[in-house]
Formats: C-alpha cells, sequence, structure tokens
C-alpha cells in the first residue's frame, strides 16, 4: 500500500497557510511538519551504517512504496524531491539511489507480462531494474511511481544548457580552437570566461536564425489523399489522421464550424465523418438534397463565398481577365456561338460539368487562401466573404503609386535613354610632372663641371681609338678566388641567404608546436592590445591581469621550448620573433603605467 | 640548323658606356676601365652563345645621346647573317674559334670604337639613356620572338642584363617603370650587375620581372661575376647557390622634397603624396580641411549649459 506523504504534507501546508502569516514561522513549521513525517515513515537512523542515510535527508518524500524488489531482494521504494531510492526490507538505509539529474529515462514493462517492473537507465548507461511485487497493488504501485517520475525527471534533466553545447560543439569543430583551448585554458595561464568571451557573440546570432521555422502548408491533394478501402462487405474505410482532419477544417472553414456545433454534443467523432463522407457536400455531384444533412447549409455557403470571390475580382489593373474570352473565328469550326452562360435551359450535364468545375475553383482557392490566413485565422473564422485569397493581396499591393511604377517599367527602355554620367569635377593639375619624376633625390650628390666633362670624354676617346679586345687577358687568380669566396654560401655577398627556411631547421613536430605556440601567444597578445585605449577601471585590471597572464605564458611554455630546441638544435633561434613581440607589449604597458603615475602627480 | 632539341635563348645585354663616367673612373682605378669593361662583356657574351647552338646573343650601348646596337648591326659590311652565323667573308682570326664568337667580339670592338669616336657633348644631359636602351632591347626580343615563331615555329626564352656604372635618372622614371612592366608582362628578365651606386630603379626592376640584382665589390673581376652568377638562364637557376635576393625599398617619394616617406598625406584628388600636411594640394590646387581638437571642447561646453 502506498502512502502518499505528499498529502499529509498538503495537508499540512493548508493547516499553516490557514493558521500563520508570519514567512519565516511558516517556514519553520514546515521543516518541522516534514521532519515529523518523514519519522514516521522511516525508523531511526543507526550512526554505524556509512552509506547514504535517510534522516540526513530532509527533503521531502514524495512517495513510499512498500514490496517492491530490486536484484531479488525485497524492499522498499522512495520517490523524494530529488532523488530516488531503494532500501531492503528491514534495514536503515539506502543501498540504491539516484539523483534524478543523473537518470537519463525510465523503462516499463509491457502491459502483458507477469512481472511488473519499473527501471531506470542513467546517463552514465547503467541501469536499474525494481520489480513490483505486491499482489494487489502492484500494477497501480508501478503506475504512480512512473507518473511520478515522468513529472520529476524532465525538471532535473540536465539542462541542456544550450551554451556549454555551442561551446563543445565549437571545440569539436575547430581543432584550432582546440588546442588553443587546451594551452591556455587547461594550463591555467588565462581563465575560461575570458577566453569565450569574445567567440560566443558570433555564434549567438547564427544561433536566432536557424531558429526559425517555416510553416507547412496544406497539401492540394488531401482530401484525394484519403484513399477509401473497400472493407470486404461493400462498406467502405476512410483513415483519418489528424494532419488531414487539420487540413480540412484549415480550408472549409465551415466543417470546423459544423463540427464545433455538433461534436461532442449531439454526434460522436466518427459519426460526424461517417456523415461528412456520406453527405453529398463530398461527392462529386453536388445536388443539394434535402434539408436533413447538415452539411447542406455548407454548400450554400460554399456558393456564396465563390461568388464572393468572383465578385471581388482580380484588383491588380494590369490584368484584364474579362478579355479572356472562348472567341471563335467563323462559325463551323467546331464551335457554336452560342454558348451564354446565362441560358438557364442548360442541359443536365452542362450543369454537373459547370458545377464540378466551380467546386474544383472553390477547392483550390480555399486551400490558398487557408495558407494566407495563417494570422488571422480566428477572426475570420466566421465570415467567409472576407476570404482574404491571393487576390485580395494583390489588391492591398496595386495601390495607385506601385501600378504606376509598373507602367512606368513597362515603357521605360535602357537604350532609349540618354546618356546622363554622373557628375564629376574636372582634374586641373597644375603640376604634373611630378608624377614622372621617380623616388630619386632632385639633386644629384655629383657634380661634373663642363671641364671634367670634357676631360672625361677625350681620355675615353684616346682609350676606345686603341682598344684591342684582350680576352685572355680579362680575369686574374687572385681576382676570381675572392670573388668566388664572395659568392660562396658565407661570402660577403650570400649574407642574407642564411637566414634559412624553419623547415630546413627543425623536424616538423617542433615545427608543430611553433605553430600552437604562435597561435596561443597571438591569442593572449589580441586580449592585452584590445585593451588600449584604457579607459575603464576593468579595463586597466584587465591589462595588468594580461600582462602576468603574458609572462605566465612565457615562464611555463615558451622558456622551456625555447631550451629545449637550443640544446637539440644549437644555434636555430626561432622563438627569437615571439619574445620580440612579448618585449613589445611589456614596453607598452610599462609606458602606459609611468604616463599614468606622471599625471598624477 | 632548327635545333628542335633546344629552346632559343637570347641574351641582351644592355652596357652603359657613359664616357663621363667611364673617362672619370679611367683617372680613379686605371686597372678597370671601359676596355677591361668590354672585354668582360665579350667573354660572358661568348660563354652565352657557346652554351648552346640556340643561344643568340644581342649587345646594345647605353650613352647619354643615344642607344645604339654593337651587335648584331647593319653597318657591319660582312654580310647579314650574323645571327645565324653565315657570312659571306669571314675575317680570318688566326687561332682556330669558333667563327660565331670571333665575328661578334670583331663587331662589338669596332662598333665601340665608333660609338667612342663619334661622342660630342651636346646641350646639358649626362644621364644615360638607360630606359630607352631597355625599350630598345625589348622591341628587339619582341621581334625575334616573332621571326623565329613563324619563321621555325619555335618559342622564345630571353632576358637582359643590365650592366650600370652612372647613377639613376629621375627624369627617366615613367619610362621605365613602363619599361618594367612591359617586360614583366612578356616574361623577359631583367638581370642587373651595378658596379658604382646602387640603383633603386634597377632594384625594382630585378624585384618585378624576377631577376637577379648584384651589386659588385671588386670591378676587375666583373666577368667571374658575369660567369657566376649572370650566365645561367632561369631554369637552371632554382638549382644553383645564387646570391639572395636584395631588400627593395619600395617607398614612396613625397612631391615636394623627393624624400623617401613610409607614412604621409595624400590629396583623394590627385594622388600626390606629401611628407607635411598643408590646406591647398599644391598640384591641383584643392582646399582640405582638417578637423581640429578644439572642437571637442567647444562640444561639451554645450552639454554643461543645457543640463
Amino acid at each position: 500500500m502506498a502512502v502518499y506523504v505528499k498529502d499529509l504534507i498538503r495537508i499540512s501546508h493548508n493547516w499553516v497557510d490557514t493558521h500563520t502569516c508570519d514567512v519565516t514561522t511558516r517556514g519553520w513549521i514546515l521543516r518541522l511538519l516534514i521532519n515529523i513525517t518523514a519519522s514516521v515513515v522511516y525508523p531511526p537512523l543507526d550512526d554505524s551504517c556509512p552509506s547514504t542515510t535517510m534522516a540526513s535527508l530532509s527533503e521531502e518524500v514524495l512517495l513510499v512504496l512498500k514490496k517492491v524488489r530490486q536484484r531479488k531482494q525485497d524492499g522498499t521504494l522512495y520517490l523524494m524531491a530529488e532523488r530516488i531510492a531503494w532500501g531492503p526490507e528491514g534495514k536503515d538505509r539506502f543501498t540504491v539511489s539516484h539523483l534524478y539529474s543523473d537518470i537519463r529515462c525510465q523503462k516499463i514493462s509491457p502491459d502483458g507480462k507477469a512481472k511488473i517492473q519499473l527501471q531506470l537507465v542513467l546517463h552514465t548507461g547503467e541501469s536499474s531494474t525494481f520489480h513490483f511485487s505486491n499482489d494487489s497493488s502492484a500494477l497501480t504501485d508501478r503506475e504512480a511511481a512512473k507518473d511520478l517520475l515522468q513529472q520529476l525527471l524532465p525538471k532535473f534533466k540536465k539542462k541542456a544548457n544550450k551554451e556549454l553545447e555551442e561551446k563543445n560543439r565549437m571545440l569539436q569543430e575547430d581543432p584550432v580552437l582546440f588546442q588553443l583551448y587546451k594551452d591556455l585554458v587547461v594550463s591555467q595561464v588565462i581563465s575560461a570566461e575570458e577566453f569565450w568571451a569574445n567567440r560566443m557573440s558570433t555564434t549567438n546570432t547564427e544561433n536566432t536564425l536557424s531558429d526559425k521555422k517555416q510553416d507547412v502548408g496544406i497539401s492540394a491533394a488531401f482530401l484525394a489523399d484519403i484513399r477509401p478501402q473497400t472493407d470486404g462487405c461493400n462498406g467502405l474505410r476512410y483513415n483519418l489522421t489528424p494532419d488531414i482532419i487539420e487540413s480540412i477544417f484549415r480550408t472549409y472553414p465551415a466543417v470546423q464550424q459544423k463540427y464545433g456545433e455538433n461534436v461532442p454534443h449531439n454526434l460522436t467523432e466518427k459519426e460526424f465523418w461517417t456523415r461528412f463522407f456520406q453527405s453529398h457536400y463530398f461527392h462529386r455531384d453536388r445536388i443539394s438534397t434535402g434539408a436533413l444533412d447538415i452539411f447542406s447549409e455548407c454548400a450554400k455557403q460554399d456558393e456564396k463565398g465563390l461568388k464572393s470571390m468572383v465578385v471581388q475580382g482580380v484588383k491588380n489593373p494590369l490584368v484584364n481577365l474579362l478579355s479572356l474570352e472562348d472567341k471563335t473565328i467563323e462559325e463551323g469550326y467546331g464551335f457554336s456561338a452560342a454558348a451564354s452562360t446565362s441560358n438557364p435551359n442548360r442541359t443536365g450535364k452542362e450543369n454537373s460539368n459547370s458545377a464540378i468545375i466551380k467546386r474544383f475553383n472553390h477547392h483550390s482557392a480555399m486551400i490558398l487562401a487557408a495558407g494566407s490566413r495563417r494570422g488571422d485565422a480566428p477572426n475570420d473564422q466566421a465570415s467567409e466573404t472576407s476570404s482574404t485569397d491571393g487576390n485580395s493581396r494583390d489588391s492591398d499591393l496595386f495601390q495607385p503609386p506601385i501600378k504606376k511604377v509598373k507602367l512606368q517599367e513597362a515603357i521605360d527602355y535602357l537604350d532609349l535613354q540618354r546618356e546622363d554620367g554622373p557628375k564629376t569635377v574636372a582634374l586641373n593639375l597644375k603640376k604634373s610632372d611630378r608624377y614622372a619624376h621617380g623616388p630619386v633625390p632632385l639633386e644629384s650628390q655629383k657634380y661634373t663641371t663642363s671641364q671634367d666633362i670634357i676631360n672625361s670624354i677625350t681620355c675615353i676617346r684616346h682609350e676606345m681609338a686603341n682598344y684591342v679586345p684582350n680576352l685572355a687577358q680579362v680575369l686574374t687568380s687572385s681576382a676570381v678566388s675572392s670573388a668566388i669566396a664572395a659568392l660562396s654560401p658565407g661570402g660577403v655577398l650570400m649574407q642574407t641567404g642564411t637566414q634559412q627556411a624553419i623547415n630546413q631547421m627543425v623536424p616538423s613536430e617542433v615545427q608543430g608546436e611553433l605553430k600552437h605556440l604562435y597561435i596561443a601567444a597571438g591569442e593572449l597578445l589580441r586580449h592585452f592590445w584590445t585593451c588600449f585605449p584604457v579607459n575603464s577601471p576593468f579595463l586597466e585590471e584587465k591589462v595588468v591581469k594580461m600582462r602576468s597572464n603574458l609572462e605566465r605564458f612565457q615562464m611555463t611554455k615558451l622558456r622551456p621550448f625555447q631550451e629545449k630546441v637550443q640544446r637539440q638544435y644549437l644555434s636555430a633561434n626561432i622563438t627569437g620573433h615571439l619574445e620580440e613581440m612579448l618585449q613589445t607589449a611589456y614596453n607598452k604597458l610599462h609606458a602606459w603605467q609611468t604616463r599614468r603615475m606622471m599625471r598624477k602627480i | 640548323m632548327s635545333g628542335d632539341r633546344y629552346e632559343l635563348n637570347l641574351l641582351v645585354i644592355v652596357m652603359d658606356v657613359n664616357p663621363i663616367w667611364w673617362g672619370q673612373q679611367a683617372q680613379r682605378e686605371p686597372e678597370f676601365t671601359l676596355s677591361k669593361c668590354l672585354d668582360a662583356v665579350m667573354v660572358m657574351g661568348n660563354s652565352h652563345m657557346a652554351m648552346t647552338t640556340t643561344n643568340r646573343l644581342a649587345v646594345i650601348s647605353s650613352h647619354f645621346q643615344d642607344s645604339h646596337f654593337l651587335y648584331p648591326c647593319k653597318n657591319w659590311t660582312g654580310g647579314d647573317g650574323a645571327w645565324d652565323g653565315t657570312m659571306d667573308e669571314a675575317p680570318y682570326c688566326g687561332d682556330g674559334k669558333y667563327e660565331l664568337l670571333s665575328v661578334a667580339n670583331n663587331v662589338v670592338a669596332e662598333e665601340m670604337k665608333r660609338v667612342m669616336s663619334t661622342t660630342e657633348m651636346k646641350g646639358n644631359s649626362t644621364d644615360t639613356l638607360l630606359a630607352g636602351s631597355l625599350a630598345k632591347a625589348l622591341c628587339c626580343i619582341l621581334l625575334q620572338k616573332i621571326v623565329t615563331f613563324f619563321s621555325a615555329g619555335q618559342e622564345m626564352k630571353s632576358r637582359i642584363l643590365v650592366i650600370k656604372t652612372a647613377e639613376d635618372c629621375a627624369r627617366q622614371y615613367m619610362n621605365f617603370m613602363n619599361v618594367i612592366f612591359a617586360a614583366q608582362k612578356q616574361n623577359i628578365l631583367i638581370d642587373a650587375c651595378v658596379l658604382d651606386s646602387d640603383s633603386g630603379l634597377l632594384q625594382q626592376a630585378c624585384d618585378i620581372t624576377g631577376g637577379l640584382y648584384l651589386k659588385i665589390p671588386q670591378k676587375i673581376a666583373l666577368a667571374q661575376y658575369l660567369l657566376w652568377v649572370f650566365l645561367p638562364d632561369l631554369e637552371q637557376r632554382p638549382q644553383l647557390v645564387l646570391p639572395p635576393p636584395v631588400h627593395v625599398d619600395y617607398r614612396a617619394a613625397c612631391f615636394c622634397h623627393r624624400n623617401l616617406i613610409e607614412i604621409g598625406y595624400v590629396c583623394s584628388v590627385c594622388l600626390s603624396i606629401f611628407c607635411n600636411f598643408s590646406p591647398i594640394c599644391t598640384t591641383c590646387e584643392t582646399a582640405f580641411k582638417i578637423q581640429l581638437p578644439q572642437m571637442m571642447k567647444s562640444k561639451k561646453k554645450k552639454l554643461k549649459q543645457s543640463i
């Protein structure tokens, strides 16, 4: 027999509510009551047991179920405010205790089975099974437990903290980010909030965009999709799903009206639909028979609606529907001229044809209207004449100015227009020869007098007049060897070439490490430099904190790496640039601090 | 002799023969004069032609008067087949040298003598017409490319080697840049061997076209430098350890003083560069305003009053 402790508590709450007004006293009294009721249910505690003791709970006990077996042991199941626990018969302590937040889901044994069981599956994958063995009330016990769990579990579900999920996703998707996270946050160079401070803002906007879902429209063939199946003996079986019912209601508000009127007062749902399908309203030849049919009114309403739509017409002034007619050239070309629709003596066949066509048109118009009617459905339920179909929306759009624009567009041709380029200001250059002057100083550094010039020219002329090519004597060996020395690696002319590429100096693991160091340093430096200009006390603190972060990074990451590289690869100085960047940051901070001191003085 | 297996390679050597500089050089350093330089250039040319039979050579002298083709030359009376080695009357050289080489040497020497003998100082310009020589070199290359393409159906690779002595002339800047970009478009390398002072224009030329720039410490070893650094052609260069590229100074010069500046003011109308702010651009006479910080203080005062 289940003891509903929560009922007891409810009663006591009511008593307290009616008898006290002071909040603190009330709380105290409530606590007391809960403890009293708890101690009534549980025997007094045994100090010797190390596992979870019952009275250490000042939790509310919501449900107690006796004769629940777990692992072939008899016991009692307790459902509390934050967890579920089971203790064996006669003992004071719980052997099994699970917090609701740890439980992923619950499962029950199917109805037909002899054993009535409830299984709890945890997030870790473990599961505990409870077997309700009370002969009389096992099923009700189980149902009670299940219902209570169903209410409680959702509250405690690890609130899939969207942010946490987002962060995890980002870390998993981007290995560089993950590495940076590991380098900085895990090794405690920087705190996690700072790390995520700049990154989360970009992701939130993306989330909101994807939240907007599109509404599903109505399939045009929803009535045709209800394919009747023959029942075997001259009957038809229609399968109606809630989707189809919803489509019918959205498309034909009249039917929804009738439904609201008749169900569940006059007819059951089944009967309503049977009548619906039987009615001539539904069938092809909608010839109105008698007034017995509840749907005959619908037919009349539909006719009225259709007529009103036709009267409304198409408001787009640029579309002239009335000019579309079946025009014939002459008689005798397969069509007879007398085809006026107002002819009262139409044959029956023509009548039914026009009826079908009318129904199709109406059906399509109603589907379109239902799609666009979403927002104002409650208002327009009553009146079908205000059918907000595509036409009326058109009519709203085709106000006079838009009509004018459309007409203007139709008659404007780009070619016919005069070319009116944008008005420009003429460029008026006074000293345009400045552009032609190269990046060479105006005054040449060497001055040659005319005498020098004459001398040089005569000298050269003289020399060239006596010139005989002497190719065998063009080089001396000493000159050559010094030239070769200058051109060899390490020589005078090859100095800058010794900056080897890093991939020739160190192996790829070291290069990878250096890359990670650069990324981490870049991130820290970014935090540092965004603090400038220092406008607020928060930024002041942050800047000092960043400096300590940088120093810590230098100590813990950069120096050991450098030493390792220098030990193994001797002369390679691959961290020089990083050190330079850090030093620049320190210098900037120092300069800022001294400036602040000066200002204070 | 179509030389199907080998590509045609044309080397155009542009030599700066400014008589004023060379005259002064002869007085400064008598062991390295124009004669020696010419010898070194001839050695380089011979080596180039000796590498494969499909290599071609052209030599242009760059003077302050004009630019002149030393080789191949129309003036030479030995027939006009100077480039494919066939000639009517081969001058007897006496040392069993490959005739093409001896012809080339002779032609170059003759032409140089002629150029120097006709040197006259007219006007004031003493600047070498380097831009013009380069333009002539480009034209020659283009012409040869077309001729070989249509006659032998072969592609031709070409490069220009500039041996520079005098200083840059600022007035040729625009032409120079045009030549450089034209060479880049045509995939023609411009190499530079500089004897005296660094030339920013040639540095840019080498950087843009992908050639080598070298300033030689010892002029008397010119031939060695030429053979070591400038003789290999484009495909062979990556496999050799050659002097690394020079850091090029691409800074712009301000229009007022011609100083090289890194940060300056640019007129948004005519794009002229200045080192100091002036309210009127002197090139296009547009007036500019700069917001002065005093405006901020007056705004603050206004706010205070309104409260």
